[in-house]
């Protein structure tokens, strides 16, 4: 059993829930165990285009009370993760910056100290846990379900910051997804954006951007389309029917967190992994019952 | 040690007299323990000055001289022929710069004058610590090695052996030829490649004075200029190159005919095991490729190897064994060439996504008509013919992220295809270039683009983000700085313009050579204006794509001025060794090996006695420059004529 | 002496730059001085198809000091944070990180902020998240709140006031 602090950012514990139950479900039969975080915050990212210096601190603060636990941090949103892992690496490198932000800390009682290693989803599936030990809990192969993978763009970009993946051919998915028994082929529109982050100012736009890569995915005939990410998940599942609208297609294309896919691969009940929160109609491929 | 010092001073012209008092000077020289006579003349370097030292040294019995002139840089070479021909060792010479380093440098007569005094002084307490020192001469092997067998390595070995010299042509592949070989037609003149390739192919194949070892491996070097002693490994081809006569049976026979990627068809064709790699091989001989070979892999082919069958020469030969042979030359030119970047490593642009997304190198296999397609266009995935054309200049280069110079062939190759692909594909398939400069620098280079706009041909200027497959397409978003608009390119072949790598095993290399890499990976030279063929090593050249990427032209050209260099050497029978290099003093080296990390010539090894080890200096390949005296932390490390003992004194004397 | 672009006599605002510039500098090594360009951002700008955002246009106009063009266009607001531009530049110039400092300095010189951006702030400020807890639907259309899904609850910060207060103190902070 490994400890890891969850920092579950906004989004998850606001309103995608079944990422959060999945995760619980999940991590803990593969021998991770979770350490809730008290007084966590907003990480800063989706404020960062107000005022950078903000987010720069308020993931510090979060890194600093996790720090506190002496654990390192699970961030299952890959934006959160870019954010600490953002933040981390301008703290570790700049001591100027370092000095100033444990200043404003220091207010709350709080350091930053730079020793937690920040970890996402895919780091703990593939790198931590391991594909074999995956492939050993699989009771339910996906017979060949052939998937589309959406990594979202901040789990891999920029690398120069250090991402979970290959920013050009990422294939931890892939491998996880094959562990378990499903297909996932390579399509073009693999790495495209899914807008969500104009859903704060432009929203029709972002919409746009997800009914559109959608409908490629659909033309394709995927069987279904796994994310791992919050926010490209409200885009692709919870608002799929209004993305159709926009782009002016009927889009049915069924919608999985991968650690819901794995969750019922390995067993566990749909209810427990929150399958009926999804909204996209993944009733259709009949995947594991009640 | 010395104790007759003759003292001259030159006025020159006024550039000294003007600022620094000779009188006084001389005077104050006479003063100085040692100092015997102490004698002027305005111009020290004329024909009289040289007379008067000669003949001081003879009637005074001098045994060492100072003179106080300008830079050693300037005189210091003549005047110790000048002290030798009158009976001195020639480096029991010591000058006192007192023009650059005083009259000059000052204004004030007295001060200066003073100052002159200090150098003076210095330079006499030196000159009564000097030692004689021979100039030893080493015999010069007249035999040179290249290394490389493409256009660079051809032009080098002919034009050596032609000035009457034997050379050894050292090449990796089974056969020369390089890049070149693999080429269509030349930019801008739009030559057959192989057309002026292969007669040079044949006069290397038939020079007297050239020994082709093909299918060899340099392994190992030891020496220096003049004489070196090399290890070839030739390595075992199962063909007996006396007997095989190139016919060719044996490859059309072979159980794995067609079965095996073409290196020189840039894996577009396909060959056999057994395979001459393109019909104008020089030597026209075949090789088994012991990687792939059933019988040399698997002990056993089918029911019997078909290439002994075929072969009527019985020129096949599994009993073969690599051999090592060695060779004694004076100079070695290398002329490896390049690889070109694997575009893989930018998987944006799709290389390993499409077969239809290929390089200019397979682009120029699909042109030539000795080609894996006769000179066909096809795209690979389907066979059929393009009906668009899309290049990308600049892959990889010019680029932060991967190799940060210029390749500067990219730009030609892809308007040389132009022409080409219209000649055989009619004008108006649509051909697309998205570049971000066009490079056309050299001669008739410039003309030749302006050909190519003219020739219904799409510029885009800037850069495709990604390549994406699309159906049976590729599509291509570029934005185009011209128009200030987007545009999405359909089109059945990408073609990529990869940068230009050194060889793979360019470090390994550099270690069995003791020549340096550039931080791009290139080898190094000497100096980048000076002495762009000399390396830091002595009698070691460099000459074509392996020094930096560059077209073929300039490629002979640095070939042939590398061949001069070393033809240079090999015409002498001697060289003269520099006596003022360094030295270990055995009882203080302490084995640290700092001075190895400094030397740039590679001149010091170290060596094992007993169970202590020591530096030790190569007197062949060291050059004087002092890094490892200053750099050695126990002293040990001393220079003739700079020695501390010989230092200090001079600069107690002076401050 | 001066630049003056004629077309809208805007002046080359070279201070602001090298403000801009060291700020990237400091964030992410390279600047926008290296530039050459090629448009390969613009290539596959993810934003630029749909809203017109040229990156290579907003660093050409950076390495020229005309900010102020900038500032006040709401073309800055429609980049998505994609990163493609920044993974791909060949000379490691990355256009996401400019139009990160041009939207933080348009907000901080008081032009209108678009969108929810300040609701997510203001939210931010009192509870420390974007949003607050909600309650969602299911696909058969039932409400389901945290507790009816059996997740714990959440903690956010709990001395609100002094969070609020170092927050406030750090937003007049440069970076
Ligand atoms: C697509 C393309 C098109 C081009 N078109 C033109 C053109 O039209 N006009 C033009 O002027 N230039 C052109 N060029 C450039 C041209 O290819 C080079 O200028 C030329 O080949 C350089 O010759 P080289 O002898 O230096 O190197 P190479 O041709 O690379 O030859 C080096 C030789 O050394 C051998 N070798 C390597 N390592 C060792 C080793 N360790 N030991 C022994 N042997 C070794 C290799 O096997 C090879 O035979 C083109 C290049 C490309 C990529
Ligand atoms: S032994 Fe067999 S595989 Fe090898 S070269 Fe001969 S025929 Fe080909
Ligand atoms: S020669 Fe042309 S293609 Fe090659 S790097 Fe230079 S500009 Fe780019
Ligand atoms: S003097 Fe210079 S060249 Fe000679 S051994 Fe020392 S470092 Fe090498
Ligand atoms: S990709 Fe980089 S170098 Fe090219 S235009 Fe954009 S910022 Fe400039
Ligand atoms: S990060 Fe913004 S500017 Fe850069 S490519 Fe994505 S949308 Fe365009």
């Amino acid at each position: 059993m490994k400890s890891y602090v969850l920092y579950p950012g906004c989004v998850m514990p606001t309103e995608q829930y079944a990422y959060e139950m999945s995760i619980r479900e999940v991590l803990p039969l593969l021998e991770i165990k979770l350490v809730d975080l008290k007084d966590f915050s907003c990480c800063g990212e989706p404020i960062k285009s107000v005022n950078q210096m903000l987010s720069l601190a308020l993931s510090a603060r979060n890194i600093a009370l996790a720090e506190k636990e002496g654990l390192d941090i699970f961030a299952p949103c890959p934006m959160c993760h870019l954010a600490l892992s953002e933040s981390k690496r301008i703290l570790d490198s700049d001591p100027a910056m370092n000095e100033k932000i444990n200043k404003f800390l220091a207010d709350e009682g709080l350091t930053y100290m730079g020793k937690s290693v920040i970890v996402n989803t895919l780091d703990l599936l593939h790198d931590i846990v391991g594909v074999e030990n995956i492939k050993k809990l699989a009771k339910k192969p996906l017979n060949e379900l052939k998937v589309a993978t959406h990594y979202g763009c901040h789990l891999i970009r920029p690398s120069e910051i250090g991402r979970p993946d290959d920013s050009e051919n990422p294939q931890k998915m892939e491998k996880i997804l094959e562990a378990i028994g499903a297909k996932p082929l390579d399509y073009p529109e693999k790495l495209d954006c899914c807008g969500g982050l104009l859903t704060a100012n432009l929203p029709e736009s972002a919409l746009t951007k997800t009914g559109q890569k959608l409908q490629k995915v659909q033309e394709q005939g995927f069987d279904a389309f796994i994310d791992t990410c919050p926010w490209c998940h409200r885009q692709y599942d919870s608002k799929q029917t209004k993305a159709g609208e926009t782009v002016a297609a009927k889009l049915e294309v069924p919608v999985f967190y991968l650690t819901q896919l794995l969750g019922l691969s390995f067993g566990i009940s749909s209810d427990k992994l929150g399958l009926d929160l999804n909204l996209s109609p993944v009733d259709k491929l009949n995947l594991g019952g009640k | 040690m010395s104790n007759k010092i003759g003292f001259f001073v030159c006025h020159c012209g006024i550039n000294i007299s003007s600022t620094v008092d000779i009188k006084e000077l001389m005077e104050y020289a006479k003063t100085l323990d040692g100092v015997v006579i102490s004698k002027d003349y305005k111009y020290m370097c004329s024909d009289v000055g040289a007379n008067l030292i000669k003949d001081s040294i003879k009637k005074h019995n001098l045994d060492s001289v100072v003179i106080a002139c300008c830079s050693p840089r300037m005189h210091e070479h003549t005047f110790r022929g000048v002290v030798e021909a009158g009976g001195v060792n020639a480096f029991n010479l010591e000058i006192a710069n007192i023009r650059e380093q005083c009259s000059w440098a000052h204004e004030n007569k007295n001060l200066a004058t003073e100052k002159a005094k200090a150098l003076v002084r210095g330079a006499v307490a030196k000159a009564k610590l000097l030692e004689s020192l021979e100039t030893s001469k080493i015999k010069v092997t007249p035999k040179a090695l290249v290394i490389g067998g493409g256009i660079a390595g051809i032009q080098a070995a002919l034009d050596i052996a032609e000035e009457g010299h034997k050379v050894y042509l050292v090449e990796k592949s089974p056969s020369i030829g390089g890049r070149m070989a693999q080429l269509d037609k030349t930019f801008p003149t739009l030559d057959c490649s192989s057309c002026i390739l292969t007669p040079k192919m044949m006069e290397v194949a038939n020079h007297p004075n050239i020994e082709l070892l093909s299918y060899s491996e340099v392994i190992g070097i030891e020496g220096s200029i003049g004489n070196y002693n090399v290890k070839v490994k030739k390595k075992a081809r199962f063909v007996d190159m006396d007997k095989c006569t190139g016919c060719g049976d044996c490859m059309v026979a072979c159980r794995l005919k067609d079965r095996i990627s073409s290196e020189f068809d840039e894996g577009i064709g396909k060959r056999s095991a057994i395979y001459m790699p393109f019909p104008q091989a020089v030597p026209l001989k075949c090789t088994i490729d012991a990687e792939n070979c059933l019988l040399l892999t698997r002990g056993k082919c089918g029911t019997g190897p078909l290439c002994v069958e075929a072969c009527d020469a019985d020129a096949i030969d599994f009993k073969q064994k690599d051999e090592e042979v060695e060779l004694n030359v004076g100079v070695i030119v290398v002329a490896t060439g390049y690889d070109l970047l694997d575009p893989t490593s930018l998987h944006e642009y799709g290389y390993s996504r499409s077969d239809d997304v290929i390089t200019t190198l397979e682009m120029e296999r699909l042109i030539s008509s000795s080609g894996p397609t006769t000179g066909e266009i096809i795209r690979p995935s389907n066979g059929e013919k393009p009906k668009s054309i899309t290049y990308v200049l600049c892959v990889g280069s010019r680029d932060e992220t991967e190799c940060t110079w210029c390749c500067r062939i990219g730009c030609m190759s892809a308007l040389k295809h132009v022409y080409l692909l219209k000649e055989k594909l009619g004008e108006d398939i649509e051909i697309n270039i998205c570049y971000t400069d066009i490079r056309s620098f050299g001669k008739g280079y410039e003309e030749f683009y302006r050909k190519i706009r003219g020739m219904k041909t799409n510029f885009f200027r800037g850069r495709p983000s990604e390549v994406r497959k699309s159906g049976d397409h590729l599509t291509i978003d570029i934005f185009d700085t011209t128009t200030n608009k987007l545009f999405e390119i359909k089109t059945d072949l990408v073609v990529l313009a990869p940068a230009l790598v050194s060889r793979a095993d360019a470090t390994d290399f550099t270690r069995i050579l003791r020549i340096s890499q550039s931080i791009d990976g290139f080898f190094l030279e000497a100096h980048p204006k000076l002495r762009p063929i000399d390396t830091f090593t002595g009698g070691v050249f460099i000459a074509g794509c392996c020094q930096s990427p560059k077209d073929i032209q300039d490629s002979v050209a640095q070939a042939s001025g590398a061949a001069a260099r070393a033809a240079n050497i090999l015409s002498k029978k001697e060289l003269e060794a520099e006596p003022l290099i360094s030295y270990v003093d055995e009882d203080l080296c302490s084995g640290c090996s700092t001075c190895l990390s400094v030397c740039a010539y590679n001149a010091i090894e170290l060596v094992k006695d007993g169970d202590k080890s020591q530096a030790k200096v190569n007197e062949a390949l060291c050059m004087g420059c002092g890094l490892c005296v200053v750099t050695c932390p126990s002293g040990a490390m001393q220079q003739h004529g700079y020695k501390d003992k010989q230092l200090r004194p001079m600069i107690e004397e002076t401050v | 002496m001066g630049i003056v672009d004629l077309t809208s006599m805007g002046e080359s605002q070279v201070k602001l730059r090298n403000e801009i510039n060291e700020r990237l500098s400091r964030l992410q090594d390279e600047i926008s001085d290296y530039c050459y360009q090629c448009a390969k951002c613009t290539s596959g700008c993810e934003a630029h198809k749909l809203l017109e955002l040229e990156p290579h246009k907003i660093v050409a106009l950076l390495k020229r000091g005309l900010i102020d063009e900038m500032i006040n266009s709401d073309v800055i607001w429609t980049c998505m944070s994609c990163f493609k531009c920044r993974e791909r530049c060949p000379q490691k110039v990355a256009p996401v990180e400019i139009l990160f400092a041009l939207k933080n300095m348009a907000v901080a010189s008081g032009k209108q902020i678009p969108g929810n951006y300040t609701a997510m702030l203001q939210s931010v400020l009192s509870i420390g998240l974007i949003q607050d807890v909600k309650s969602i639907t299911t696909r058969d259309n039932k409400t389901k709140s945290r507790s009816d899904l059996d997740l714990p609850e959440i903690s956010k910060p709990t001395d609100s006031t002094k969070f609020q207060m170092i927050l406030s103190k750090l937003a007049v902070e440069k970076v």
